[in-house]
């Protein structure tokens, strides 16, 4: 190459690493993927088909709470586009959709994705590619207790074993001298919440009298429910997913035993459920339960901020969804909630939103969210990764299937 | 597969795409093109019991099971390489199979298939009766998880192996009987073929191909095995799959991959009725239209192609004679 030539090159050389250093300095200035300057795009994982389905009035009501924010400015001006996909429950389905969001559809966080299997399946991929993963539909706390090791997810729910304590502290202060029979399923849903259970209850462990475990895959729940009939139990506490919960209420009727008091967990006591019950002979007398969300059947908290703005958006945004509403399905105030939060958190995520200021605002909340009860707050800090901590007991008051849930006491605390 | 020297050419134009293909797809991409590398395995297994000896198994799914938990459990516990798994659950879906194709000797047509079936729903439910060591409905997780594009490098590799171990075992005298018990279990018989032998051995085999898919299924689902994703639907599916596949060429059987593996992810994506329940109409939709107008499957369609005056000729050609 003679002396022009050499010149020429450097010069192209020059020109390339100049070019590739300015590219490189826009790309460093490049907003996170699913974010314009008119709209964000967030997605999740529901199952709107299969066994789970009865949960796709969340996804519904959230889309809901988003149409509602965008008609009225969106978030700093942007509008957030919800890319709702049906995983039917399935880890098999649920990694490559979640794929596909990150990678296709470049979501900007995955948000609210439902069922504790679902999102065990995804956790370490999101948080290896640093995609949010945040206020997923799943009380379990493994989130809650993992924030060093998976920085990038955040529950929204109280978790179940801080429910568990709750119910023992309950027990300690109010019966401290009860005999408590446990039924508990025997995985670990079931054991986290016994074992919160027994941490609330504290030096009044000692006050279960039984604790009798059953396999989801079980039917007959009498041996173990006579069982705790025969220990004298006088407190009957179920742990159990919504079927065997509905199925243990019916038989502890059938056999003749009636507790002074019955605790069912906060994922069985939809409504929809006690009705099935007692349609099916249980005795609803004396069930307790414990709900972070307003209630839109519960006629003194009908003038509630939280009630109206429920009932003015699914009236407006998602009509369908509001005999479910006004029936009590609490899985529509989930929802809005969920939503509520999100919305807040990505307004205060950077004027550009990013995912690490999203990730910073969900850590440290400190807001009052209008669907949750009043009185509970939505709460996180650098050793806080549970939003929502606080719940209030409830207690099944009118006669068999056309009573509801009724608050009282104070809001109680599952803090760990 | 009798005509497999013909498609040489194409197999190697076809191992050539496969093998470029994810240099230029995205991760999400590579991991739908595993997907499809497992489903034809799995098709392929099918494809040995009903296809070649004329046992209907709607229970392939549950075999998937025994696999991918096999990997999930190994590689939970004992930390055993990824790679390692796939033999053991190999072996131990081949152990199933046969303690499956046993009692299976006494029923035929649609007997078999509800036998097949109630195995297909039966077996995730062990993973909720001994949930502490099987994870229960919260699953099991691989201590090691992999990318996609390994994924879609090792299932690729197993297909091609497990392919020519098929070709290998059908092209002999195991075919041979196979094909005997298939067309008349009496004649065969007669013929000196041991019913219960072949009969149960193609039922391990079947088993061990759809093990060593459940294997790949769980790695690729980010190596978490759980119950939901062995549920009945999926032996359907694997079926349905067998079906478009039709009987006796490589090609059909990665038709028949491709449709079930890819076509609930495009269904989804069909504007009007796309997304969720639309996603099941159309897949059922295109299941019935390929029913009837290929009841032999794409296989089918290639045999008649190949029969054409013209095209068979220069088929025949092009093997040498």
């Amino acid at each position: 190459m003679g002396m022009k030539g050499r010149v020429l090159a450097v010069f192209a050389g020059v020109i390339v690493i100049a070019a590739v250093a300015v590219t490189a300095a826009f790309g460093a200035h490049k907003a996170d993927p699913g974010v314009t300057s008119s709209s964000i795009l967030i997605g999740g994982t529901f199952p709107l088909t299969g066994v789970a389905s009865l949960y796709k009035t969340i996804p519904g009501a959230e889309k809901a709470y988003f149409d509602y924010v965008n008609d009225h400015g969106g978030v700093n001006g942007r509008k957030i586009t919800f890319d709702i996909k049906d995983d039917a429950y399935d880890p098999s389905k649920t990694v490559p959709l979640t794929q596909q969001l990150v990678e296709q559809d470049k979501v900007f966080a995955v948000f609210g994705s439902l069922g504790t299997a679902p999102n065990l399946a995804t956790w370490s991929y999101l948080n290896q590619n640093k995609v949010p993963q945040v206020l997923i539909a799943t009380g379990d706390s493994y989130w809650g207790f993992s924030a060093k090791k998976y920085p990038w997810t955040i529950g929204w729910q109280p978790d179940y074993p801080g429910e568990g304590k709750i119910y023992g502290k309950y027990i300690a202060a109010n019966t401290p001298n009860a005999k408590i029979g446990v039924l508990y399923q025997n995985d670990a849903y079931g054991k986290n919440y016994y074992a919160g259970l027994r941490v609330g209850l504290g030096a009044k462990k000692s006050d279960i009298v039984s604790a009798q475990s059953y396999d989801v895959t079980q039917t007959s729940l009498a041996q173990q429910i006579l069982a705790l009939k025969a220990a004298g139990a006088d407190t009957f506490v179920i742990f159990a997913t919504p079927s065997p919960t509905i199925t243990a209420l019916v038989t502890a009727t059938k056999v003749g035993w009636s507790p002074t008091t019955t605790y069912v967990n906060n994922v069985s006591a939809n409504r929809v459920f006690m009705q099935l019950a007692a349609s099916n002979g249980a005795s609803l007398n004396g069930v307790v339960s414990t709900s972070y969300l307003v209630s839109p059947t519960y006629a003194p908290q009908a003038n509630t901020a939280g009630v109206k703005l429920a009932k003015a958006i699914i009236g407006q945004y998602a009509p369908a969804l509001l005999p479910s509403l006004n029936g009590g399905d609490a899985n529509v105030v989930y929802g809005l909630g969920a939503a509520w939060t999100m919305v807040y958190a990505l307004q205060h995520a950077g004027k550009t939103p990013t995912r690490a200021g999203l990730m910073k605002a969900l850590k440290s909340l400190n807001v009052t969210d209008p669907f949750t009860y009043p009185g509970i707050k939505v709460q996180t800090s650098p050793i806080d990764n549970f939003p929502i901590e606080q719940e209030i007991l409830i207690k099944w008051t009118g006669n068999g299937a056309a009573g509801d849930w009724a608050p009282f006491g104070k809001l109680f605390s599952g803090v760990r | 597969m009798k005509r497999f020297s013909v498609a040489h050419p194409l197999l190697v134009i076809g191992a050539a795409v496969i093998a470029l293909l994810p240099f230029q797809m995205s991760g999400y991409h590579t991991g739908l093109g595993a997907h499809v590398a497992i489903f034809f395995i799995a098709i392929l297994g099918l494809n040995i019991l009903t296809g070649y000896t004329g046992q209907i198994s709607i229970g392939h799914g549950a075999f998937m099971a025994i696999g991918g938990y096999t990997t999930a459990v190994m590689s939970h516990y004992h930390h055993t390489n990824l790679i390692l798994t796939l033999p053991l659950a190999f072996a131990i879906a081949f152990c199933f199979g046969v303690l499956v194709g046993i009692p299976a000797l006494r029923f035929s047509g649609v007997y078999l298939a509800l036998a097949t079936f109630a195995l297909a729903v039966s077996v995730p439910q062990f993973t909720l009766k001994f949930s502490k060591f099987l994870g229960g409905s919260n699953g099991l997780q691989t201590s090691t998880t992999k990318t996609n594009a390994w994924i879609y490098g090792v299932s690729w590799s197993c297909a091609a192996i497990l392919y020519l171990v098929a070709w290998l075992v059908l092209r002999g005298r195991t075919g041979r009987a196979f094909r005997a018990i298939r067309d008349s279990e009496v004649a065969a018989a007669a013929s000196g073929v041991t019913l219960p032998i072949y009969k149960t051995l193609a039922f391990g085999i079947s088993a061990a191909f759809a093990g060593v898919a459940g294997s790949l299924f769980v790695i690729a689902t980010n190596g978490f095995a759980q119950p939901n994703e062995f549920s009945v639907f999926l032996s359907l599916t694997l079926l349905i799959g067998a079906a478009v596949a039709g009987l006796g060429s490589l090609w059909g059987i990665l038709v028949g991959a491709v449709f079930v593996a890819l076509l609930p992810t495009v269904s989804a994506d069909v504007p009007l009725i796309g997304s969720s329940h639309g996603q099941d109409v159309v897949f059922g939709l295109i299941v019935i239209v390929i029913m009837l107008l290929l009841p032999t499957g794409f296989a089918g369609l290639l045999q008649r192609l190949r029969s054409l005056p013209g095209i068979g000729t220069a088929v025949e050609k092009e093997a040498g004679g």
